[in-house]
């Protein structure tokens, strides 16, 4: 018997059972604790009223009816999650924009491919808080360099973090800047692609423009939606850059700055609603689960026409 | 799927005229391109450049309506100083504060290295009951958006007797389902034969993955640990929520605070963003190779 085990079974793939779990506790125990039980524990705390002092009281739906329906008790609520929409559905696409056409560049010439993937990776490898401070003085409405810069050109500079409109859109030049991460991805598309392909193009007569349209473009596009589908889950998250950028006004003039995330923080641990914040947690978490489900079935679409 | 098998690989068209690149441009477009692409450059790197020269000038040459890229006055004579750096490690809490963030990377980044590394070698080579399903049970934590979590995590953190010190920096982050998942991979590609000599030698396998499996999956360790480090070292939000003692203040959030402060002091502040980003862009400058290639094949952040 155990030498019929032996010859069937493969060598090295017997169970070894103690090991195994030996080698996986750790990893298992933690991810219990610091997972399973907040993600358990969030789902029950959306539910109750809670200040994490005393016991929390079961309120059953009504920290989902007042976040949603009362715009007296949360005002900030429905600003925020326009705020977040408005960022995500700008930034994403300038950031996209920006690597691709970084990427479509790097690709072309021959001297100097290290250098520039390096200093278009740079910005996003510089922590939040850094970011933050560092465009908070480039945007200075009197001594900022960006000012300085359009006034060069003759164009007279806004104060960028002072006026509610333009919040939105000082978020959105920061988060261009930070385009390292697209062009790296694009860039490795654009490595993929097979010569031959573009060999046959050329022998059909196409030009650089129709090939760049007609075989780039449509051969990245798993590319690109990857790239959407992450940015847009990560651009919700939006939080460090405008918790630093505005310091003591949070959210900045009219809370034109006040990002999802943001509001949450404020809400859980400045004013001590954690049954509100977790709430505002589950939200997230259906929201961003039910705008992934939206552009997968959009691309899919897109992919059948 | 050999995702981490590809980043042991030479990298695609670095140094080598875009080789694998499907176009061979024609010379004057290469040109263009090159020049937009030195513009492109200097735009990005601008700002690093306005953070140092601002962190040596002395607070009236900061604040002039025509700017200097180098420290100087008004007349054009030299005026750097080193003095924000004296303040802001003084005064600012920023001694403290990169004592902190080196001693949560110290500690955190081998500790989680080694317990991703020890769960993924057991998920790709010892077979025990209930082992895939377990795998599946974790990979599905990758889905949860971590500021969801932030609220009860935070509360598991108290009650564990960690709030407001080093270790609810530490311990709450010492597993990654991500990594593990990503070293899976690796030592999934690797050859089984050598495992295979070695326990029929006898060797535990404690033994195998510590002499064997380690050192050939060097370069995914090496991935891990840099992003790992990138990560941690910049992350503001946890130790947001966690600290209130400023003693405890890691380097994002000494900067958020002296930021925030209710004169603007963009000299001082400058200095501290210097502290706080220098050592990730050391090591990213000395294994950007390795980090850019892992990542171009991971697309991870």
């Amino acid at each position: 018997m155990e030498l019929i085990r032996q010859a069937g079974a493969r060598k090295g793939a017997r169970p070894d059972t103690f090991v195994g779990w030996l080698f996986v506790t750790p990893a298992i125990l933690h991810t219990i604790v610091f997972m399973a039980v907040p993600a358990a524990g969030a789902l029950f705390l959306s539910f109750t009223e809670w200040d994490m002092t005393s016991a929390p009281r079961w309120t059953g739906l009504r920290n989902y009816q007042e976040i949603l329906f009362d715009r007296d008790l949360y005002p900030d609520f429905w600003i925020s999650v326009r705020v977040t929409l408005l960022y995500a559905v700008l930034a994403v696409p300038a950031a996209l924009f920006t690597g691709f056409v970084q990427a479509y560049l790097i690709d072309t010439v021959r001297r100097g491919q290290g250098f520039f993937r390096l200093a278009f990776y740079l910005p996003v490898v510089t922590a939040e808080a850094a970011v933050a401070a560092i465009w908070r003085w480039l945007y200075d409405p009197q001594f900022g360099l960006i000012n300085e810069a359009l006034g060069l050109i003759g164009i007279e500079g806004p104060d960028w973090l002072g006026i509610p409109e333009m919040v939105v859109p000082a978020l959105v030049l920061i988060a261009a800047w930070q385009s390292g991460t697209a062009m790296l991805i694009f860039l490795a598309g654009m490595k993929g692609i097979p010569r031959n392909l573009y060999e046959a193009a050329e022998i059909d007569g196409a030009n650089r423009r129709a090939q760049l349209f007609s075989l780039t473009l449509p051969l990245l596009r798993p590319t690109t939606f990857y790239l959407t589908v992450t940015g847009v889950i990560f651009a919700l998250q939006m939080f460090g850059v405008v918790y630093v950028l505005f310091g003591r006004d949070i959210g900045g003039p009219e809370s034109a700055g006040l990002t999802y995330v943001l509001q949450l923080y404020v809400s859980g641990f400045r004013d001590g609603e954690m049954g509100v914040a977790s709430a505002m947690s589950f939200l997230l978490f259906i929201a961003t689960l039910l705008i992934t489900a939206l552009q997968f079935r959009l691309s899919r679409r897109d992919a059948a026409s | 799927m050999t995702l981490l098998a590809e980043r042991t690989r030479p990298p695609v068209g670095h140094r080598r005229a875009g080789s694998r690149s499907g176009r061979r441009a024609p010379a004057p477009l290469r040109v263009v391109a090159f020049l937009l692409l030195a513009a492109g450059s200097l735009v990005a790197l601008a700002p690093f450049a306005w953070m140092v020269a601002t962190s040596f000038k002395q607070p009236q040459d900061v604040f002039t309506s025509t700017p200097h890229l180098l420290p100087t006055t008004e007349e054009g004579d030299w005026a750097g100083t080193l003095a924000n750096y004296t303040e802001v490690f003084e005064l600012g809490g920023f001694g403290g504060a990169f004592l902190n963030s080196v001693l949560v990377v110290a500690v955190l980044i081998p500790l989680k290295v080694f317990c991703s590394a020890l769960a993924a070698y057991a998920f790709a080579r010892i077979p025990f009951p209930g082992r895939d399903r377990l795998f599946a049970a974790l990979l599905a934590t990758i889905m949860l958006p971590s500021v969801a979590l932030l609220v009860p995590k935070v509360y598991v953190t108290q009650w564990l007797g960690m709030a407001d010190s080093l270790t609810g920096l530490i311990v709450p982050s010492l597993v990654s389902a991500f990594d593990i998942f990503l070293l899976r991979q690796f030592f999934l590609t690797h050859p089984k034969e050598v495992e295979e000599a070695a326990m029929m030698d006898g060797a535990s396998r404690l033994r195998i993955f510590w002499s064997i499996a380690l050192p050939m999956a060097r370069p995914a360790l090496a991935v891990v640990t840099i992003t790992a480090f990138i990560f941690h070292w910049n992350d503001l939000l946890w130790p947001l929520v966690i600290l209130s003692d400023q003693d405890n203040y890691t380097l994002p959030l000494a900067l958020q605070a002296l930021a925030s402060g209710r004169v603007a002091q963009p000299h001082l502040v400058m200095a501290g963003a210097v502290v706080a980003v220098m050592p990730v862009i050391l090591i990213f400058l000395i294994f950007q190779r390795r980090i850019l290639d892992g990542i171009q094949f991971t697309g991870l952040k």
